[in-house]
């Protein structure tokens, strides 16, 4: 939320909301392909079915790699998440603690009750959402039209574009989180709905920020800043004076989406790992989480390393969503595999 | 697959159960000897010469031996002596009327008499505040209910007063409790299910609900964790509750105490079950959601809109009595920056001098607070007042004087602890108050990071926190747009026409629809068309 938009604007200049638009689009394949699959074995998770589809072996393979990837997504989060606090807000804390206490919130959460995690992130969303409106919608009278403009961008090759766009499907790929939930579904057929219109919400926002930060400072001046939303938050003037500055109350609701967002990848492993193991000890593989994901984030050395594996990571994982998933809904359909009946 | 971790398969236990009482032990399955003598003699063996014990002697019909057994204490003396043994001894009958059923049915005037063989029944009974005649000859003895506690008057209830709404409050007989339910509620579906509970004190506990609309479900799991309960005395309804709640580790109260019977009421309308306790004033609610801690009756006595904007400040109050003093230390040590410069230099100017950073400056007065507020509930009343004087007046002006704290500071605790005492629910509001030490405390050391986190495990902690499975942050996570009219808001009447839905009752319907009334005729009223007709 804080470094998309200048992630995906250093790629593609003034094309970055075309880019977000394109990759909105190519994420919302991976989505479809995943609530047909849901649909299809409406008692399996995604790692259910992988097994059922491709095979005990080269199914648990994949879902290695798959988790692993997840894993190591936290801890780059995490790690990202401690710099932005140590660059904007906590310049004298280490960012150890920061670090410690984002994947402790993770860890404490009882993973053996899906509907607790269901419940934590209808709470939050609110408070996240709010929040970002409130940056967003005052600042649309600094939108300068120039800066927009050429929609395009400037030159720019389609192998440069695509990067923009697969940017973009990166910072909006933790939809996956539905394939671990469908089967604790009251309804798990009639899933499309609902996750249609929750990542249409998301990524409309994600979009709206995109265009929002690109107008108002321009291509040139925004690859100057580390965090343009957060420079977006300072610009919002609040009457009445009793906050000086909305961005400590904009920081707050950052972190529950940091939070949010984090639990989403950490659910997915820890019940990932639980149901590949066969185990029901989820406490204990919430700790070793922990501890992988914490030595993890402290392997980089400064925040544009993170940057660099997040952008290499980003390209894997979204090859992954989209081109694994059409290949097992293909598979699904050629192999004529199914899932029992609820 | 076979399961990657060993399943720990628990070695089992002999289940812990306390030894039960010997002499009832001795005596079980003993039946009642004929001979007077011998039974007197048995009983005066286990009562030996306890003080209340009575053993009053008399001949009944004035031919046969018989003796009254009682403990004095419990028991009504003027019944005992006008219903039970004036006519035991004035009739004169022959022998073939000197039997346990005849006297029953045509000479006693007491409405609750049993026949009873068992000697260890017997001694449950004269304990409880039953007297027991034995006749010569007969090897069946009496048991007739002269109960007569010593009890106080209904009061208002000290703990939860309301401006508008009923005075009365329950006290410490389950019966008269009961009798405060049944008044109003006059309908045969209201069902009380007694058992006992506690090996010593053989307290009476009673589960309340109303038949057709209580979850079946909920009611089994109820009596099921009641049952369960294994312990020698039981002296209040807290002691219930910690036993039958879902999480003892919580600092949050997951089941409601009351002491206002048209609350009770209202909440086994909804589809609740009250739990009686013989002993207590308060009686206890199941299952209960946060929601429920900052409300009161009298929010449903008043006008909706009103009752709404006094809802929405407790909840302010909570938030603040919560939050308030943590987001002081961080902006002060912290961040200034957040605030505007006029306000920084007012804080900082006032800590002229003042020797603490402001996190121990806050942590010391908000423990000062608390000891205050622990000193104010313990004084005998007399001297309450003077403390609260002493306390507030000199100790608080005394140490801004002195320079040892800041004024600011002063307002900031004083504003929440009184935001805590907004709270209706004294448990709700106490567990907020002790959790503000673990939000000061983080917030002081890692400033916003600290608060924000803190303030997320609180959070997340409530959201996975269940009472008899409903979730207890209910109408927010998971959301329900229904009971969402009756929890920061309280809709009017005419919206909230279905019972909660987490209680999933058997019948859902409450309020029914709206007639729209039309107004008697009045000429003030008239409008200009029917003038002209008159």
């Amino acid at each position: 939320m804080l470094a998309i938009p200048r992630a995906i604007i250093d790629k593609v200049g003034n094309a970055a909301p075309l880019a977000s638009l394109v990759g909105i689009g190519l994420s919302s394949i991976g989505l479809l392909g995943l609530i047909y699959l849901g649909k299809r074995f409406p008692q399996h998770t995604f790692i259910g079915y992988n097994k059922i589809i491709l095979g005990k072996t080269i199914g648990s393979l994949f879902m290695i790699v798959y988790l692993m990837l997840s894993v190591i997504l936290i801890g780059l989060d995490t790690r990202q998440f401690a710099e932005v606090l140590v660059g904007g807000l906590l310049p004298n804390t280490p960012i150890h603690f920061s670090i410690f206490f984002m994947l402790l919130l993770c860890a404490v959460i009882n993973y053996s009750n899906v509907s607790t995690f269901a419940y934590i992130h209808f709470f939050y969303l609110p408070l996240i959402i709010l929040p970002l409106l409130v940056v967003i919608l005052p600042t649309f009278k600094d939108i300068e039209y120039y800066h927009l403009l050429p929609i395009n961008g400037h030159n720019l090759s389609l192998n440069g574009f695509m990067s923009g766009v697969v940017t973009m499907m990166g910072g909006i790929s933790n939809y996956f989180v539905i394939s671990m939930v469908i089967p604790y579904l009251k309804n798990p057929k009639k899933n499309a709905k609902g996750g249609i219109w929750g990542f249409f919400i998301g990524t409309f926002l994600v979009l709206l920020l995109n265009t929002v930060a690109l107008g108002a400072f321009g291509d040139q001046k925004i690859l100057e800043m580390m965090w343009p939303t957060l420079v977006l938050a300072r610009m919002v003037e609040v009457p009445g004076e009793i906050v000086a500055r909305i961005d400590a109350i904009f920081i707050i609701s950052w972190i529950f989406a940091v939070f949010t967002t984090l639990l989403s990848y950490y659910f997915i492993v820890v019940r990932g790992v639980a149901e590949m193991i066969n185990s029901k000890n989820y406490r204990f593989i919430s700790v070793g989480t922990f501890l992988i994901a914490f030595l993890i984030a402290l392997i980089p050395s400064d925040i544009y390393d993170v940057y660099n594996y997040l952008l290499f990571l980003w390209v894997g994982g979204v090859i992954f969503y989209i081109l694994y998933v059409i290949l097992l809904v293909v598979l699904a359909k050629v192999l004529r595999k199914k899932g029992s009946a609820v | 697959m076979s399961p990657f971790f060993k399943k720990r398969t628990k070695a089992t236990q002999p289940k812990q159960t306390i030894p039960k009482s010997e002499i009832m032990i001795n005596n079980e399955n003993k039946q009642v000897s004929s001979c007077l003598e011998k039974n007197v003699e048995h009983f005066e063996e286990i009562f030996k010469n306890d003080m209340d014990f009575l053993v009053r002697k008399f001949y009944l019909f004035e031919t046969k031996p018989a003796a009254l057994l009682c403990l004095k204490s419990l028991v009504g003396k003027e019944e005992i002596e006008r219903d039970i043994i004036r006519p035991l001894q004035e009739k004169i009958l022959g022998p073939e009327n000197q039997d346990v059923h005849y006297i029953t049915e045509n000479i006693l005037y007491s409405s609750d008499v049993k026949i009873g063989k068992e000697i260890s029944n017997l001694i449950a009974a004269i304990t409880t505040g039953k007297a027991i005649i034995f006749i010569d000859g007969l090897s069946e003895s009496l048991e007739i209910d002269v109960k007569l506690p010593d009890k106080r008057s209904i009061e208002q209830p000290e703990t939860e007063r309301v401006v508008r709404g009923p005075r009365d409050g329950f006290i410490e007989q389950i019966n008269t409790n009961i009798a405060l339910l049944r008044y109003r509620l006059p309908v045969p579906e209201f069902r009380i299910e007694k058992t006992e509970v506690g090996t010593r004190t053989r307290t009476n506990v009673a589960v309340c609900y109303m038949e057709d609309i209580v979850n079946e479900d909920l009611l089994q799991e109820v009596k099921k964790r009641i049952d369960a309960i294994q312990m020698d005395g039981v002296l209040d309804a807290g002691y219930i509750e910690q036993f039958i709640q879902d999480n003892p580790w919580s600092p949050f109260p997951q089941i409601q105490n009351t002491e206002r019977p048209d609350k009770a009421v209202g909440n086994i309308l909804e589809g609740r079950v009250a739990i009686l306790v013989e002993g207590s004033p308060f009686v206890l609610i199941a299952p209960a959601t946060f929601n429920q801690f900052y409300q009161t009756s009298e929010d449903y006595n008043e006008r909706w809109i009103i009752s709404s904007i006094v809802r929405f400040i407790r909840i302010m109050a909570l938030i603040f009595s919560l939050t308030f003093s943590s987001f002081y230390v961080t902006v002060l040590s912290f961040h200034p920056e957040l605030i505007p410069a006029s306000f920084v230099v007012a804080a900082s100017s006032g800590r002229h001098g003042v020797p603490f950073p402001v996190f121990v400056e806050v942590l010391l007065m908000e423990l000062a607070m608390e000891i205050l507020r622990e000193a104010t509930v313990r004084m005998p009343q007399q001297v309450g007042g003077a403390l609260s004087i002493v306390g507030v007046l000199v100790v608080g002006q005394a140490a801004v004087q002195a320079g040892f704290v800041s004024p600011i500071t002063v307002v900031i605790i004083a504003l929440s602890t009184i935001g805590s005492f907004a709270t209706p629910s004294y448990n709700a509001a106490t567990a907020f108050r002790m959790l503000r030490f673990f939000l000061i405390i983080l917030a002081g050391t890692f400033g916003l990071l600290g608060l924000a986190v803190s303030l997320m495990l609180v959070i997340n902690h409530m959201i996975s926190l269940r009472s008899f499975g409903v979730p207890f942050m209910f109408p927010f996570a998971p959301g329900n747009a229904n009971a969402i009219k009756d929890s920061i808001i309280r809709a009017p009447f005419h919206w909230l026409k279905t019972r909660p839905e987490s209680l999933n009752p058997k019948n859902k319907k409450r309020v029914g629809g709206r007639v729209k009334d039309k107004a008697p005729y009045n000429f003030l009223n008239e409008d200009g068309d029917n003038s002209e007709e008159t």
